[in-house]
């Protein structure tokens, strides 16, 4: 397992830092966050293509990237199947 | 002294011998490698099509062996595609398996490693994938490379320019999104993410593409030989190849007609259906001549029977290369 952040003791600083992260950043952090699932979406579909039917990195090659994205295969064909609507757009 | 063929022959690394199927590819080939053992070069001929007939040339199972020796001097190599992508599954498998310590791979995912198998490009991309190995590992003077017939060559090498473009983009988006990643963490005030893996992998895929296009398309070491045959058509399709493979900048280094009836039995009776047909081969000929003049390099003439067997490739080498020993 990656290493998880060990609960300690928060000092007054902390605290603040926290607060101060809540109020002004964390709606980019969230943006951020999204954009970055978006184009992951994106780069499977330009790499794995060949899920949904649709051949574009030699095969060969896609195979040695199969491996990486196996744990966002699932939501990535949810989402490019899904059907669209207006909202969309608007995320 | 070699001849004006085995002069350009030895000046490159790697030599090719592409045309139309059934023209005579394998078989010079085959003369050509034999030539350049006699030569005292170590030579590995090697062929990449799943019907490949070095096996039957050299009279010798070597299919799926690795490089198997002929003579001294002289290895041939017929690359198994299919065991080659099994033996590459299983790997990408046991990579899933070890990456997130599951016991077998998911359904979706194991239908997609079937499903990318079973597309024709894979072979191709594999075979392409296995010379790359062959070729850098340089333990050869000479490569001698069967090719498959015109249509997957220049499959591949326009597969190859549009790949590299293509990765340059995948790669791009894959940095934007490293950057994005690299955001967050700072807004978080985290430390910064790992390497990424996948970029990784793309640049090694870009330079796998990238030197199999090389060796087909290096100027200093590849000599790209069209074999054709004193026939309309032939000589007409081989035309409109060799403009295409040279907008692909394969190094031409000329052309080798085979099949070439000897012109001496003329002077002896014979019937008028191989008179005839004589007459034909020179009208075709002097096409040849006027179209592309001094790209011929050799002209090789009908044997008595087919090249098969080690006697009959040297007498075929020492034809085209008249060493005259």
């Amino acid at each position: 397992m990656p290493d998880q952040p060990q609960p300690q003791k928060k000092g007054f600083l902390q605290n603040v830092k926290e607060v101060l992260y809540g109020m002004g950043r964390h709606d980019m952090t969230r943006y951020a966050i999204r954009t970055r699932a978006s184009m992951e979406h994106l780069f499977i579909l330009i790499t794995m293509g060949d899920l949904l039917g649709i051949p574009i990195l030699p095969p060969y090659y896609s195979l040695r990237l199969l491996p990486y994205v196996v744990p966002q295969i699932a939501t990535w064909k949810r989402r490019m199947l899904r059907e669209k609507d207006v909202s969309d757009a608007m995320f | 002294m070699p001849n004006q063929l085995g002069s350009i022959v030895s000046k490159f690394p790697y030599i090719m011998f592409g045309g139309k199927g059934g023209l005579g590819k394998t078989t010079f080939s085959a003369a050509t490698a034999y030539w350049l053992a006699e030569q005292g070069k170590k030579v590995l001929v090697f062929s990449v099509d799943p019907q490949a007939s070095l096996s039957d040339i050299f009279q010798q199972d070597i299919f799926g062996k690795g490089p198997v020796k002929i003579k001294d001097n002289l290895f041939a190599q017929e690359i198994d595609a299919d065991t080659h992508i099994k033996a590459y599954q299983g790997e990408i498998r046991r990579k899933i398996l070890d990456m997130y310590g599951f016991d077998e791979v998911p359904d979706e995912i194991e239908q997609y490693i079937q499903a990318a198998s079973a597309e024709p490009a894979m072979e191709e991309s594999a075979i392409f994938d296995a010379v790359v190995d062959i070729v850098v590992a340089g333990s050869y003077d000479y490569y001698i490379y069967d090719l498959v017939p015109l249509g997957h060559a220049l499959y591949y090498l326009s597969m190859a320019k549009v790949y590299d473009e293509w990765i340059n983009r995948i790669t791009k988006l894959r940095e934007e999104m490293r950057e994005y990643e690299e955001m967050v963490s700072r807004l978080r005030s985290e430390k910064t993410t790992e390497e990424d893996a996948i970029l990784t992998e793309l640049s090694y895929i870009k330079g796998r593409i990238n030197q199999s296009s090389r060796i087909l398309t290096d100027k200093e070491k590849t000599a790209f030989f069209f074999v054709v045959v004193p026939e309309e058509m032939i000589i007409l399709d081989t035309q409109k190849a060799a403009k295409l493979f040279a907008a692909f900048d394969v190094p031409i280094a000329g052309y080798v007609v085979n099949r070439v009836v000897p012109r001496e039995l003329l002077a002896q009776d014979i019937p008028a259906y191989l008179r005839n047909r004589i007459e034909m081969q020179d009208r075709y000929l002097a096409q040849i001549k006027s179209n592309l003049g001094a790209q011929v390099q050799a002209y090789v003439p009908e044997l008595e029977r087919d090249v098969t067997g080690l006697p009959m490739i040297e007498k075929l080498a020492r034809i085209m290369y008249a060493d005259g020993q």
